[in-house]
C-alpha cells in the first residue's frame, strides 16, 4: 500500500512533468520545410546542381485550390558522383512537398514524360519541368526533387507557396483509355471499396455474434475439458458453417463475374523505365578547371579556392558565378551573371556579397590562369554546409559559370579536397 | 478428460439460467471479449502493417505477384496461432474471423486518421485489402473437420485461394488503362504518380518483377497457387507455435520479493 507521504512526491513529480510538457508545447515551433539543410553537405554538393530555376508563381505567392504551379530549370548530375551511394541509374523526378498537398500533374526530363523512373548520366545536364496542382490549403515549401535509388531524395531550391480555398473543392478529373470519365481521382472507386468491405464485415459480425450469444469462457472451457464436443459444436453450427461456406464461395464467384462484365479491359500495373538522353554538353572542353587548393575559413564563413582555368574557347571568358548545394555566389562585376539571377530565387540561397576573384580581367583564348576565388556568406553556416568538415571525405563540389564576351555561358565543374582553417 | 467435483459443480452453476454464477460468467465473457477485441486490433494491425506494409497501403503496389503471394502468407500467422487456444481450449472456430474483422477495423482507423486526415492521402490510394472471406473459410473448415491436417491443407490454402478473387472486385476499377502524358498506365499507377509520396518514389514499388511475367500472363493464378502451398505449411507451423505458447504454463517469479510481494515459492 502506498502511504500518503509517498503520494505527495509522486504528485509533485506528476505535476512537474505536466507543467514541463505544457511549456514544451508552448515554446516548440512548427516544422514547415523538409529538413533539406540537414542533408549531408557531400550529398548536396556532389550529386545534383540545380540552376536556371523558374517558378510560375513568386516566392510566398498565394494560389487557390486547383491552381497550377510550374517549376522548370536545369539539373546537372555531378561527374564525381559519391562512391558511397549508388550510381544514378534509377532516379525519379518529383516534388518535395509536405506529402500530397499538391498533386503532381506532369513531369518531364528533357521533354520525356517522367511517370516512370529513368537512368541518368553523371557529368551531364538535363532540363526538367514539374507541373503541380494545389490541393490542400496551407503554407507549403515546394521544391523540385530527384529520388535517387539508395541515396534518397535530393532536393532543389524551394519556394513558399500559400494555398487558399477549400480542400473539398479540389477536383482532378481524367478520362480513361476505355472512355470512362473519372470525375475525381481522389474519390474514384472508394464507394465500391467501402461497399464490399461492409458486405464482408457483415458476414464476420454475423458469425461472431452466432458464437458470442452463447456463454463463452468458463462454460466452454469446462465442456472442452469434459470432452463434450456435441454441446460445443452443435448440428446447427455445422449446418450454418456449410451454408456460410457455400455463400462465401458463391458470392466471390458472383462478384468476379459482375466485375468482369463491368471492367472487361484492364491492364496490370506498369513498372517499366523511361529512357532520356542528356542535353548536349555545351562546355565540351572549352573551359578546363582544376582545383589547386581549397580552404574553408571558419571565422569568416569563407570558402577560398585556388583554381587553374584554361580557356579553350574562341573568345575571352570571365567567372560570373560559383554555385554549390543551391547556394549562389554572383560576381557582380559581370553583367551577364547578374542578369542570370532569376526573379524569385530564394533569398536565403543568394549570397549578399559579390563573388571574389583575385584577377577579374577576362581570360583570353588559349590562356591558362591561376587565381583565387572567394565565396563569403553566413549561408555556409545557416545552410549547414560547413559540417562537410565532419565528413570522412572532406571534399567539395561546385559549378563555375563562365561568360564569354558575347554573353554565352559555359558551365564547368570544380571539385577537390577542402582544408579547414579554424582560427584567425 | 473428466471434470473434478468442483469443476462439475461450477459447470452446473453456470448452466443454471439467471443464477449468479451464470451472470458473473457472462460478465466475464463480455469483459474478456472487449479486451481481446482491442488486443487483437493492436497486435494484428501492427503485425500486418510491418510485414505486408506498402503492398497493402497503396493502390499502386497491389500487383499480381508480390501482393498476391505475400499477403496471405503474412496474414495467416496470428489467426493460425490463435486457432489452437480458441478451438482446443474453448471450442470456438472463430480466430480467423475475429482477427480479420479486427484487422479491418484497425486498418480503416489507421487509413482514416493516419493516412487521410494527417497526411492527406485520398482514400482511393490507401484502401486496405479485404481479408475476411479468406480467414473465415479457414475457420469454417476447422469447424467442419476439427482436424489440424485437413484444416492446414484446405483451410490454410483457402486463405490464399480466396484472397485475389475477393479483392478483384474492388481492385479492377483501378486497373483500367489510362494514357497520361502519352504514357500507358492504369488508374492505380496514375493515382500513385499524382498524389506525392515524397519518400516513396516510383522505383521503390516492388511490383511485377522477376520471371513470373513469362508465364503466359497468368501471374495472379501462379502466385496464388504458390502462396496457397506455403500457407498450408504456415498454418500447421503457426498452430503448433500457438499450441506451444498456450501450454507454456507459468514460471515462478523469484523477483517478486524484491518489490515487497513475496516470491511464488513462499506463496506456496
Amino acid at each position: 500500500m502506498i502511504s500518503s507521504k509517498k503520494k505527495l512526491p509522486a504528485m509533485r513529480i506528476l505535476l512537474t512533468k505536466a507543467i514541463f510538457t505544457m511549456v514544451l508545447m508552448c515554446i516548440a515551433g512548427t516544422a514547415f520545410a523538409h529538413g533539406e539543410r540537414n542533408q549531408e553537405p557531400f550529398l548536396r554538393m556532389k550529386t545534383l546542381h540545380w540552376y536556371d530555376m523558374q517558378w510560375s508563381v513568386a516566392n510566398d505567392a498565394t494560389v487557390q485550390v486547383n491552381d497550377e504551379v510550374t517549376m522548370t530549370g536545369k539539373v546537372h548530375f555531378f561527374s564525381r558522383w559519391p562512391e558511397i551511394i549508388s550510381w544514378p541509374d534509377t532516379v525519379f523526378l518529383g516534388n518535395a512537398t509536405p506529402g500530397p498537398v499538391f498533386v503532381r500533374k506532369e513531369t518531364y526530363l528533357n521533354g520525356v514524360p517522367m511517370i516512370q523512373s529513368t537512368a541518368v548520366e553523371p557529368g551531364r545536364v538535363y532540363d526538367f519541368k514539374v507541373i503541380l496542382k494545389a490541393r490542400i490549403p496551407g503554407r507549403h515549401h515546394v521544391h523540385p526533387m530527384f529520388n535517387v535509388k539508395s541515396a534518397g531524395g535530393l532536393v532543389g531550391p524551394g519556394i513558399w507557396v500559400n494555398v487558399a480555398g477549400d480542400a473539398d473543392d479540389f477536383v482532378y478529373s481524367i478520362t480513361t483509355r476505355t472512355g470512362v470519365v473519372i470525375d475525381n481521382l481522389g474519390t474514384y472507386g472508394v464507394e465500391n471499396v467501402v461497399k464490399w468491405h461492409l458486405i464482408w464485415a457483415g458476414f464476420a459480425v454475423f458469425w461472431l455474434i452466432w458464437w458470442f450469444r452463447r456463454p463463452l469462457i468458463i462454460q466452454r472451457y469446462l465442456l472442452v475439458k469434459q470432452g463434450n464436443w456435441k454441446e460445443l459444436i452443435t448440428n446447427n453450427d455445422r449446418k450454418l458453417a456449410v451454408l456460410l461456406l457455400v455463400s462465401i464461395i458463391t458470392l466471390i464467384i458472383y462478384a468476379n463475374d459482375i466485375t468482369r462484365e463491368a471492367y472487361p479491359r484492364t491492364i496490370p500495373l506498369q513498372g517499366s523505365k523511361s529512357e532520356v538522353d542528356p542535353s548536349p554538353d555545351l562546355n565540351d572542353g572549352r573551359v578546363v578547371v582544376k582545383n589547386l587548393l581549397a580552404e574553408y575559413y571558419l571565422p569568416g564563413r569563407t570558402v577560398l579556392i585556388k583554381a587553374q582555368v584554361t580557356n579553350n574557347a574562341k573568345s575571352a571568358i570571365q567567372l560570373g558565378e560559383f554555385t554549390a548545394a543551391n547556394l549562389r555566389f554572383i560576381n557582380k562585376s559581370v553583367p551577364a551573371a547578374v542578369k542570370g539571377v532569376q526573379d524569385g530565387y530564394p533569398e536565403e540561397l543568394m549570397a549578399n556579397d559579390t563573388l571574389g576573384v583575385s584577377d577579374p580581367s577576362p581570360i583570353q583564348p588559349g590562356e591558362t590562369r591561376v587565381f583565387m576565388i572567394e565565396a563569403t556568406d553566413a549561408a555556409w553556416e545557416t545552410e549547414r554546409l560547413s559540417s562537410l568538415l565532419n565528413d570522412p571525405d572532406s571534399s567539395y563540389g561546385a559549378l563555375l559559370f563562365f561568360y564569354t564576351e558575347e554573353g554565352e555561358r559555359i558551365v564547368s565543374e570544380i571539385y577537390g579536397q577542402i582544408l579547414p582553417t579554424f582560427f584567425d | 478428460m473428466s471434470l473434478t467435483a468442483d469443476e462439475a459443480q461450477l459447470l452446473s452453476a453456470v448452466n443454471t439460467p439467471n443464477s449468479d454464477a451464470a451472470k458473473i460468467s457472462r460478465g466475464l465473457d463480455m469483459f474478456v471479449v472487449a479486451i481481446l477485441f482491442f488486443a487483437i486490433i493492436a497486435a494484428f494491425h501492427i503485425h500486418f502493417m510491418l510485414t505486408v506494409g506498402d503492398w497493402d497501403f497503396w493502390v499502386d503496389w497491389k500487383d499480381r505477384m508480390y501482393w498476391v503471394t505475400l499477403t496471405p502468407m503474412l496474414l495467416i500467422f496470428i489467426p493460425a496461432a490463435l486457432s489452437y487456444p480458441f478451438m482446443q481450449k474453448f471450442g470456438l472456430p472463430i480466430s480467423g474471423t475475429l482477427c480479420a474483422l479486427c484487422l479491418a477495423i484497425g486498418e480503416w482507423i489507421s487509413r482514416y486518421f493516419g493516412f487521410h486526415l494527417w497526411t492527406y492521402f485520398p482514400f482511393s490510394m490507401v484502401w486496405p485489402a479485404i481479408v475476411i472471406p479468406s480467414l473465415m473459410i479457414m475457420d469454417l473448415i476447422l469447424l467442419l473437420s476439427r482436424n489440424l491436417f485437413i484444416t492446414s491443407i484446405f483451410g490454410g490454402s483457402a486463405v490464399a485461394f480466396a484472397f485475389a478473387p475477393t479483392n478483384w472486385p474492388i481492385l479492377a476499377p483501378y486497373h483500367i488503362p489510362v494514357v497520361h502524358m502519352d504514357q500507358l498506365v492504369n488508374v492505380a499507377d496514375m493515382i500513385g504518380y499524382s498524389f506525392t509520396r515524397t519518400a516513396t518514389p516510383e522505383y521503390l514499388r516492388f511490383i511485377e518483377r522477376g520471371t513470373l511475367r513469362t508465364f503466359g500472363g497468368e501471374s495472379t493464378i501462379i502466385s496464388t497457387f504458390f502462396s496457397a502451398f506455403v500457407c498450408m505449411i504456415l498454418y500447421f507451423v503457426w498452430w503448433k507455435i500457438g499450441e506451444w505458447l498456450t501450454n507454456l504454463g507459468t514460471i515462478p517469479n523469484v523477483l517478486k520479493e524484491y518489490v515487497g510481494l513475496g516470491d511464488d515459492k513462499n506463496d506456496k
